[in-house]
């Protein structure tokens, strides 16, 4: 007697009456696959999205959700220097560890005297979490749809964005926040402990 | 001996003289930004305080142990007042956190989240002060951040006694700032200054924005640049937060040099020759065995030394006072009976430097000359003429007052002319890559850990003599 030892289970697929007779299924499937095939034609000649494949890192999809966190930015004061003050609390936070920053002094202006003098993100060990975001005290990092063009592994045995690729986000008009920001006046008066 | 009760425990305050002193020796923390257990007591903080039964709330810092009083640290009335010296403290404190170097060990930083947590009451603009005040070519002074405790200014007055710091003006316009005819530049201890600030207002330029401080660890390791052979704590990244896209450089260097307090030795300071200890340890390194100045592999470098042993008939080695015990003994069992030894000065005192003091500086620069004379006596070093082997461990000899006739085999760690002159060269690992010993002129020994990987290409001294004295060197000769 030979013992079945597969498994049962409670969806198990039953052959019906109709299935039974094949050529009806086949043409179903193929009538699946032609009426995909007819839709992205059409999409294609009038131009509308989701019909091709983007050749990424060549191509780069404009259909990112708004709120995609794709990669990182720096944002500038109105003088085009970066916000960043060089805390490392961004650095600090991050699990994957892929922040370094390196600080530099500048005694002329008190007001920023500590700032990025490098800033570099490795992006194959980033898991895109967005904590440096919620944590930066400056808004000086947010995080903005697209993707980096694919930096390629360096000496460094890491993908590295420095400081200069990370500036580079000037948008004209930010829907969040105003951006860039207003210049702060001489006197900042109490600021809250 | 009197008796207090401090949150209702009885408390037996010993030779402590104050409430503050017997609360801390006992386990009640009481909170203190001016009182210093090595500075007089002046009470201007006044955040130590603490509420005596009958008698109100006063500062613990300045009030006297009298049998049977009973304190209460952290009563209700304690905690308001408390927190509203915390307010008043950090009324014109720009709370710029995120970018101060003190941040993760500053008392205020700590105090603030610990006792007041709240944001500032007062409406008022806060007062602007200089921000970067150069008060010598090693200490920036942030005028904003600073309480005005005056722990530097009795500091330079009753430790360093060079009095060069001082308070001027008044209320909300206090300064501190150095006399008139004088600079903290002429006070040998001045960086200590740093350390004791509570807050982040005095800066060491060398340690400006090097690293925030929980990147930071530190090994408890002996300054050698003199014999006081004084307590330090050698500040590197931590493994964890290796950087692997900035200069990978920076994950073993010693980024700075605190005291670790010992009182035997030096107390809770060091001088500013100690904080400089890279310019000694981080010179460049000789990581290449070396034979009449062409490069070989250690084992023939080892090989050719035991071959020069062999062949000698009289045998010198200067054994250097930069050793730790452990290598002076293992070269005193492997080859004290190959070489008549003397002990010789690794470093002798540079120019500009404060030779000795009163306070820790000693005239000897080196960290073990005690223990090295303990196994090789004190004679001072006399090369015959008719020397033909001459082994100089350690620096600080030079070459060209060696008998002509004589070979030299030189063990050291540095990049130096020597190196190339030697008939073998062998390099050997320095004091941050090596657990180890030195005694102090005063007999006090103190151990150092490692903190640095050793280069590839360089050997223990300790792993090394028994090398060179292994059986069957001997047998050829």
């Amino acid at each position: 007697m030979v013992i079945d030892r597969r498994r049962k289970y409670w969806n198990e697929p039953k052959l019906g009456w109709w299935e039974s007779f094949y050529l009806f299924e086949v043409l179903r499937g193929l009538s699946i696959t032609g009426g995909v095939f007819l839709r992205n034609m059409k999409r294609w000649m009038t131009g509308k999205k989701g019909a091709l494949t983007a050749y990424y890192p060549e191509e780069i999809r404009a259909d990112y959700a708004r709120h995609n966190r794709g990669k990182h930015v720096l944002t500038q004061r109105p003088d085009g220097r970066p916000q960043c003050i060089a805390c490392n609390l961004c650095a600090t936070i991050c699990p994957a560890k892929v922040i370094e920053i390196e600080a530099g002094f500048d005694p002329e202006d008190p007001a920023h005297p500590k700032y990025p003098e490098r800033f570099e993100i490795d992006y194959a060990r980033c898991i895109f979490c967005g904590f440096c975001v919620e944590v930066c005290p400056e808004d000086a990092i947010r995080m903005v749809p697209t993707v980096p063009g694919l930096p390629v592994p360096d000496r460094r045995g890491g993908m590295w964005l420095g400081r200069e690729e990370l500036l580079t986000w000037q948008p004209a008009r930010d829907p969040a926040k105003p951006y860039p920001p207003k210049p702060v006046s001489g006197n900042g008066g109490g600021g809250d402990d | 001996m009197p008796v207090i009760f401090i949150n209702g425990e009885a408390v037996d305050t010993g030779e402590h003289r104050t409430v503050l002193q017997a609360a801390l020796a006992n386990g009640f923390y009481v909170p203190h930004f001016c009182w210093h257990p090595e500075l007089s007591v002046v009470g201007n903080c006044r955040v130590c305080l603490v509420e005596q039964e009958g008698r109100g709330v006063n500062i613990a810092c300045n009030m006297p142990v009298v049998d049977g009083m009973r304190i209460e640290t952290d009563s209700e009335t304690v905690r308001a007042q408390r927190k509203a010296m915390l307010q008043f403290i950090l009324l014109n404190h720009p709370v710029d956190c995120g970018i101060c170097d003190k941040a993760g060990e500053c008392a205020l930083q700590d105090y603030h989240y610990a006792y007041n947590g709240e944001p500032a009451l007062s409406r008022e603009p806060k007062q602007k002060g200089t921000k970067f005040y150069p008060l010598s070519s090693r200490i920036l002074l942030d005028n904003e951040r600073c309480i005005l405790c005056s722990r530097c200014v009795r500091f330079t007055r009753e430790v360093s006694k060079s009095n060069v710091l001082g308070i001027e003006y008044r209320g909300d316009s206090a300064l501190v700032r150095p006399a008139e005819d004088r600079t903290l530049d002429d006070d040998p201890y001045s960086d200590n200054v740093i350390d004791i600030c509570p807050v982040g207002a005095l800066l060491s330029r060398s340690f400006l924005h090097q690293a925030r401080v929980w990147y930071l660890e530190p090994t408890p390791s002996v300054c050698p640049r003199c014999a006081r052979g004084c307590n330090v704590q050698l500040w590197h990244r931590k493994p964890e937060w290796r950087l692997k896209g900035l200069d990978p450089a920076q994950n073993t260097r010693i980024l700075r040099v605190t005291p670790l307090e010992n009182p035997r030795v030096n107390g809770p300071w060091i001088c500013n020759r100690g904080r400089d200890l890279g310019e000694v340890l981080e010179r460049p390194r000789a990581e290449q065995a070396l034979q009449k100045g062409a490069g070989v592999t250690m084992m023939e470098a080892i090989e050719a030394t035991r071959a020069l042993m062999a062949e000698s008939t009289r045998s010198i080695a200067l054994v250097s006072s930069w050793a730790s015990n452990e290598e002076l003994r293992a070269f005193r069992n492997a080859l004290g009976d190959n070489f008549t030894s003397f002990v010789k000065p690794d470093r002798l005192p540079e120019e500009g430097e404060v030779v000795e003091d009163e306070l820790l500086i000693r005239a000897d620069k080196n960290p073990n000359t005690r223990g090295a004379q303990a196994l090789f006596g004190s004679d001072p070093p006399e090369i015959p003429e008719d020397a033909d082997l001459i082994l100089v461990w350690g620096e600080g000899v030079d070459f060209g007052r060696l008998p002509r006739g004589a070979k030299t085999v030189f063990l050291g760690s540095w990049l130096l002319p020597e190196v190339g002159h030697a008939d073998v060269f062998i390099p050997l690992s320095i004091q941050t890559e090596r657990r180890g010993h030195y005694t102090n002129f005063e007999g006090v020994v103190s151990a150092f850990e490692s903190c640095q990987p050793r280069p590839e290409g360089v050997i223990d001294a300790e792993t090394l003599f028994p090398l060179l004295a292994a059986p069957g060197a001997w047998g050829r000769g």
